[in-house]
């Protein structure tokens, strides 16, 4: 990158985000390196959280209430939003507008709504959560998917598929699946990290997740804690940081440089 | 909104055109499974609040619950919240929106890219682990704390601490301004370079261009986007039920305590009152915000 003297607010700018933004995460970490017996730096508050007989245990299930509420996306928000971007527009507005609402209603009220209206079979399971996150998720979810979709020409291309004498099934399959490919799974990892992080929801509906047991060993070990918070935060990082980088949606390749 | 996609489909490959009551059926079908998605997840649940928020422990019709709710400590949390709201939107709308306003300018389309996904991580950081790393910063003992000593800035010679009330909005910047950037660089992006071009050729200066066409342009979405954040703040639970604990009242906090059943009270609908009275505010919050987007999508996407 060349340096250019009419870009320097940007460098600025970005300069000092980097420096407010990182400078928490890299505190945290060096405190979780530290090693106050031995007075020096190392990996034990890491190996402490890793040997605790529960980290597995949560690790697991946080992961499977996450992978539920992606799949619950994939099912019900994918189809619907390809729906609308085919031929609905005309209730796009009105999707638009409720999946909106997640995010404006204060997710305690919703919680302690779930735990008095959904039915007793519900209450008892964990699963439920995945549905809950699913729908925290969705104005981020629909959000990613819509503006992704809206990036394809879908009509068109079903229109093409068609028009060369495709089969539903067969248009389904080889046309709109690889076309949408990109943004479906943007949306399912965005998903997927908003449950991996739920707090709010899972405590006041009193289960147990990861995010509720970092809570919980913070109260025995701070700098095991703070080593788990760090390792956590990172991973959610490089999960959609990766997907964020690497997914190449292939409108991104056909799109003209905007501006 | 592209005018194109809401024409019907024709052609070979368009399903068939039936009578239009059909084609509202199919279209009403199409988006059915997600409705009732969020019906038994979603709007049930509010529903069955709102209800019981109007009834006494019994299940009688009664407004005592908002009575109690109007009065000490409950309206007190309720105006500390709002506080907090506020001055967390200011706080964050603004350096949000000139960063959004740089990268948006100035960046190439992989810089968006990249900083359209590290915000929308950082915009969904918070609880513990966010507390964390605040206290590690911004703590007593804090490196940024150092950082900021040694260019002579003693963040702690006042009476400042993490865990209160000014605390708390310096946490919530790393949530919000992300959040922030978000909203925003749409509005930004869709200040057309044609439409400086057109303004300079017709004799404007920078200055003119930006009273009479730039601000008129963002300031709405601006608002809008200010709205969101005091929405975020103002609901905001897991960060600040890990920064403060019972320091600062704040109407969040109270209803997860009387969930918890750590405040004994006898009013077993007192919470629901509580909750509903925070999504009214919420929506109050909102009402401008849908008004606002509205007419600046007609505008922003081409």
């Amino acid at each position: 990158m060349k340096f250019k003297l009419a870009k320097f607010p940007l460098y600025l700018a970005i300069t000092l985000a980097a420096v407010f933004f990182l400078l928490p995460l890299g505190s945290a970490a060096e405190y979780a390196l530290r090693e106050p017996l031995k007075k020096t730096y190392g990996l034990d508050n890491f190996t402490w959280f890793m040997t605790q007989p529960d980290f597995g245990h949560y690790v697991g299930i946080s992961f499977g209430l996450s992978l539920g509420a992606a799949l619950v996306t994939l099912v019900l928000l994918v189809p619907t939003v390809i729906w609308l971007n085919l031929g609905g527009a005309r209730l796009r507005r009105f999707v638009e507008f409720i999946t909106l609402l997640p995010l404006v209603i204060p997710v305690v009220a919703l919680a302690i709504g779930a735990q008095t209206s959904l039915p007793d079979f519900a209450q008892t399971q964990e699963g439920v959560l995945s549905f809950m996150y699913a729908v925290l998720a969705l104005p981020y979810a629909y959000r990613t998917l819509d503006i992704g979709l809206r990036a394809v020409p879908l009509n068109t291309i079903v229109e093409a598929a068609r028009g060369l004498g495709a089969g539903w099934f067969r248009t389904i399959l080889q046309v709109v699946v690889p076309v949408v490919r990109g943004p479906v799974i943007s949306s399912l990892f965005m998903t997927l990290a908003l449950s991996l992080g739920e707090f709010t929801l899972t405590s006041l509906m009193h289960w147990d997740t990861f995010t509720t047991w970092v809570t919980t060993i913070s109260q025995q070990n701070i700098l095991g804690a703070i080593a788990l918070s760090v390792f956590s935060l990172v991973a959610v990082f490089v999960l959609l940081l990766v997907i964020g980088l690497f997914i190449k949606t292939p409108s991104s390749q056909a799109q003209p440089e905007d501006k | 909104m592209n005018q194109t996609e809401a024409r019907p489909l024709t052609g070979r490959g368009a399903p068939k055109r039936g009578a239009p009551a059909v084609r509202s059926l199919a279209l009403i079908l199409g988006v059915a499974p997600l409705l009732a998605f969020m019906t038994v997840f979603f709007f049930w649940p509010l529903w069955d609040v709102v209800i019981r928020s109007l009834q006494d422990n019994f299940g009688n019709p009664s407004a005592a619950n908002y009575i109690a709710a109007l009065k000490e400590p409950y309206i007190s949390a309720f105006r500390t919240s709002i506080e907090l709201g506020l001055l967390s939107a200011v706080s964050s709308s603004i350096p949000g929106a000139i960063l959004a306003y740089i990268i948006e300018t100035q960046g190439g389309s992989q810089l968006r890219k990249v900083i359209s996904s590290i915000s929308g991580v950082l915009a969904n950081t918070g609880g513990v682990p966010l507390a964390f790393m605040f206290i590690a910063a911004f703590g007593a003992e804090g490196s940024a704390t150092a950082l900021l000593k040694a260019f002579g800035l003693d963040i702690y010679a006042g009476n400042f601490t993490l865990f209160s009330f000014g605390g708390l909005i310096l946490v919530y910047t790393y949530f919000q301004i992300p959040m922030m950037v978000i909203v925003f660089s749409p509005a930004v992006h869709g200040i057309r370079r044609e439409w400086k071009e057109a303004a300079q050729n017709l004799g404007a200066s920078r200055l003119q261009f930006w009273r009479l066409v730039g601000v008129p342009l963002l300031f709405p979405s601006f608002i809008a986007s200010f709205l969101l954040l005091f929405a975020a703040a103002f609901s905001a639970f897991a960060t600040a039920r890990a920064m403060t604990t019972g320091t600062v009242a704040l109407v969040p906090l109270m209803i997860g305590s009387l969930v918890d059943g750590n405040v004994i009270n006898d009013q077993v609908n007192l919470g629901k009152a509580l909750a509903v009275s925070m999504v009214i505010v919420a929506a109050l919050a909102m009402v401008p915000y849908l008004i606002i987007q509205r007419r600046a999508e007609k505008w922003q996407n081409r």
